[in-house]
């Protein structure tokens, strides 16, 4: 699929349709965030690689990995592809990129979101020849069962296979089973069945900070 | 200004573009819980409201209170009317509601964002004689000056002016602090320009808390007998 064809993978900022230049301002700030730090990893996706940020397992887990937070809250592939090709990746020379993107692309189907998120990973290898980039597994939504759970799923298939070839690659699928078998997602573990509670993070994190150690350890000299 | 004329006070439920009904799902649970709960406090509202719950200082303040929480991120004034309509306020009779909406009324005017949190508070009212609502300010946003502090503003300057005519209405604004000398909002207290972080959340829950505690006390609690 040529990348002309699929605007999930065309690089796009987000329109200031709301009126208070927040996703500017973020994106800014992320910019200018990285000229003064060197992280060891950086961690870039939507609202559920932001809101990560905002609870104690960041500072338990991930600050003393030297870890820095780009995510913003309603990226699709497209807006982080923007923003990655725009200067957040310029200053800094981290040895793991966590990459969490794709359950926002509403409208594409699960081809184009996956070309959207090989076009980053294109990217982030291009700027930093030396990263490993870590794909983490859209998780499910939604209470009940429902078509975008099927379209995550299968955007997930499709990454997976996709990156299983290159070295500078690995995927991983957080998801320690949110689906119960009655089908639903509680609302502890998802409270608007979409993002995750504290205790959800604390479950997700678990093997996230597992495999970055690891990675973080092979990359050592 | 009447429902009519004003659409920021037509009840309306959220249409499901995504596709994963979370909208709806979110909904019916809030009516169940009413069937179960016996809630002394209800908050009700948009984000600001439904990520208190995700953070440390609810269990601390607000669960000891008995407080349930219908936020739902996104929701606007005519979404909150419609869900307090359509069964989120049935078997419930809490002593104070809190209410928190309005920042996500894009399509509308201040004046029609201040009309619809006022029907909603006459909602409230009116199916909850004996309660007191309070009713908390829209807070600044975006980094840096913009039309929608303005307009929230706004909307703040008229719902102080015109909510206590209401009856037992409180407006408290606890927007004061997060707007610097400079004019900028930092990422410390809104991680994103508009959400709080968990810091803000305490400031922010103080004064709320505060006011909670100085309500319920002033009102006696109804033996359960007499809600038959």
């Amino acid at each position: 699929m040529s990348e002309d064809s699929n605007t999930a993978a065309s690089p796009t900022p987000c329109q200031d349709i709301q009126g208070d230049g927040r996703w500017m301002s973020l994106h800014n700030r992320f910019v200018s965030d990285s000229k003064g730090k060197e992280p060891d990893v950086l961690f870039v996706g939507d609202s559920l690689v932001q809101l990560l940020h905002e609870f104690e397992v960041w500072r338990k887990l991930f600050s003393p990995l030297h870890a820095l937070n780009f995510g913003v809250g309603g990226d699709a592939t497209q807006h982080v592809l923007w923003r990655l090709i725009n200067g957040e990746l310029d200053y800094i020379n981290p040895k793991v990129v966590m990459l969490w993107v794709g359950t926002n692309n509403h409208g594409h189907t699960p081809e184009q979101i996956c070309g959207g998120i090989m076009a980053i990973i294109n990217v982030i290898h291009q700027k930093l020849p030396h990263a490993h980039t870590l794909v983490l597994g859209l998780l499910p939504r939604g209470k009940s069962p429902n078509p975008l759970r099927e379209r995550n799923a299968s955007v997930n298939a499709l990454v997976q296979a996709e990156v299983a070839s290159l070295s500078h690659v690995s995927f991983l699928d957080v998801d320690p089973g949110f689906i119960h078998s009655d089908g639903s997602i509680a609302h502890q573990d998802m409270y608007d069945y979409l993002h995750l509670t504290p205790q959800a993070y604390q479950r997700v994190c678990q093997p996230l900070h597992e495999r970055i150690k690891s990675l973080l350890d092979k990359h050592a000299p | 200004m009447s429902a009519e004329e004003n659409p920021a006070a037509a009840p309306a439920s959220v249409v499901d573009v995504q596709g994963d009904g979370r909208w709806m799902s979110q909904h019916n649970r809030f009516v169940q819980e009413c069937k179960d709960a016996e809630p002394d406090v209800l908050l009700v509202g948009d984000s600001m409201v439904q990520l208190m719950q995700q953070n440390e200082v609810w269990r601390e303040l607000f669960s000891p209170l008995h407080a349930l929480n219908f936020g739902i991120g996104g929701d606007t004034t005519c979404n909150v009317l419609w869900r307090l309509q359509n069964g989120e306020l049935e078997n419930i009779r809490p002593r104070v509601v809190v209410l928190w909406v309005g920042t996500n009324n894009h399509e509308h005017t201040a004046d029609q964002v201040a009309g619809g949190i006022l029907a909603i508070a006459q909602l409230l009212l009116s199916r909850l004689p004996k309660s007191k609502i309070i009713v908390l300010g829209l807070l600044p946003r975006g980094e840096f000056p913009n039309p929608l502090r303005e307009k929230n503003a706004a909307v703040n300057n008229l719902l102080r002016a015109s909510l206590p005519r209401l009856g037992p209405v409180q407006f408290i604004d606890v927007g004061g602090s997060f707007v610097h000398s400079d004019g900028t909002i930092s990422s410390r207290d809104m991680f994103d320009f508009l959400h709080l972080t968990a810091g803000a959340y305490r400031t922010i829950s103080t004064a709320l808390h505060e006011l909670l505690l100085q309500l319920l006390e002033e009102m006696p609690q109804e033996r359960r007998a007499s809600l038959v």
